[in-house]
């Protein structure tokens, strides 16, 4: 049976921000696989990466990629539970084990690129 | 040509689960399926129980799944399904059974009723007047307009099977025909009733209401009309 619930939030926000973070994680998406695996010169090692992470701005496009990725992969697995009719103790857990991941897969991410050391000397050459 | 029908029935008072029964007869290539359980149930076995009432696809009273997709039996003919194969006829799924094909439709017009289908305007019509509508907003309505309550649309949807608090493609498809009808003063009320867990963001456009529907309406552009609306409205 159909309940209408008013003042339950409007799902308008997560199905907006859902589709937005969807086109956003396609463009990072095909950059990533392009840099990755289309143009192995670009370099793959420990040093390169770490020479491409002295870009602030690749950092932050880094960042972006957790932050969104987590978003979006998460509020997609809560969508699919919420096609199935849960009992409250169901909701309730599942939404705290998602909350929880997210927000530890998250820190994770954010912390692991943040202590990624600059390492690059005043000439402007790596020290490994 | 011979004709093999293979139809779930269930019988209440004397069966415990649905099961199929087979029926071979002559039948010709311009006869609808509604033809063809007419004379199933008129020459073969009386006690088959199916709805039917105009028989031209205008009730919407006898649909039904043939060979596992939702029509309707008047609309459909022989000479579209291959009959070289058994036609297998089910009731509608994600309803409750009352007997043979014929389901109990209280949830579904519970949930129709749910999006208040009917104009809503307290602004009082003085004599000589009436509440006029540009021919660009009627047109607007028409095809939503067309809809004829089979329930082949909201039963064919895999979010209804998965969770039948799911208000469906049918009452959505009626509160978008007037939450866009200018002469209607409700459309805040009727987005509020839609706007719920259960309610419109249940649909992932997966299309097989379009696919199901009789009438050929575009369903699910209809309902990512009223999500944009709400969209609109709560960002």
């Amino acid at each position: 049976m159909y309940k209408h619930r008013n003042s339950q939030g409007s799902g308008s926000f997560s199905w907006v921000f859902q589709r937005i973070t969807g086109l956003i994680l396609v463009v990072i998406m095909i950059g990533h696989y392009i840099l990755m695996h289309y143009t192995p010169e670009s370099g793959h090692t420990y040093d390169a990466v770490l020479a491409r992470m002295q870009s602030n701005w690749y950092r932050v496009l880094d960042l972006t990629f957790i932050v969104l990725g987590m978003y979006h992969g998460l509020n997609g697995v809560w969508g699919i539970f919420r096609d199935y009719k849960l009992k409250s103790w169901q909701t309730i857990t599942i939404i705290s084990i998602l909350i929880i991941l997210g927000l530890a897969f998250t820190l994770w991410g954010i912390k692991t690129i943040l202590d990624i050391p600059y390492v690059q000397t005043s000439s402007g050459l790596l020290v490994k | 040509m011979q004709v093999t029908f293979k139809i779930l029935r269930f019988n209440p008072e004397t069966d415990n689960e649905p099961h199929f029964e087979e029926y071979r007869f002559e039948g010709h290539e311009n006869m609808t399926v509604l033809d063809c359980l007419h004379k199933i149930k008129w020459e073969h076995d009386g006690s088959l129980a199916f709805r039917r009432s105009c028989a031209h696809g205008v009730c919407g009273s006898d649909g039904m799944r043939i060979n596992g997709r939702n029509h309707l039996a008047c609309s459909t003919l022989l000479k579209d399904l291959n009959t070289k194969k058994t036609i297998v006829i089910e009731p509608l799924p994600a309803l409750p059974i009352v007997k043979d094909l014929i389901l109990d439709m209280t949830d579904f017009y519970e949930k129709y009723k749910a999006v208040k289908p009917y104009l809503i305007n307290n602004t009082p019509v003085t004599e000589d007047s009436e509440r006029l509508q540009s021919n660009e907003n009627a047109e607007k309505l028409f095809e939503s307009a067309k809809c004829i309550l089979c329930a082949c649309c909201t039963t064919s949807c895999p979010s209804t099977w998965s969770n039948n608090n799911y208000i469906g493609p049918a009452a959505l498809l009626k509160a978008y025909r007037f939450v866009f009808d200018t002469r209607d003063e409700a459309a805040d009320e009727r987005l509020d009733i839609i706007d719920t867990p259960d309610g419109i963001w249940r649909c992932h456009t997966i299309f097989n209401c379009i696919e199901s529907c009789p009438k050929e309406i575009n369903i699910t552009w209809h309902i990512s009309q009223l999500k944009k609306e709400l969209s609109n409205r709560e960002l």
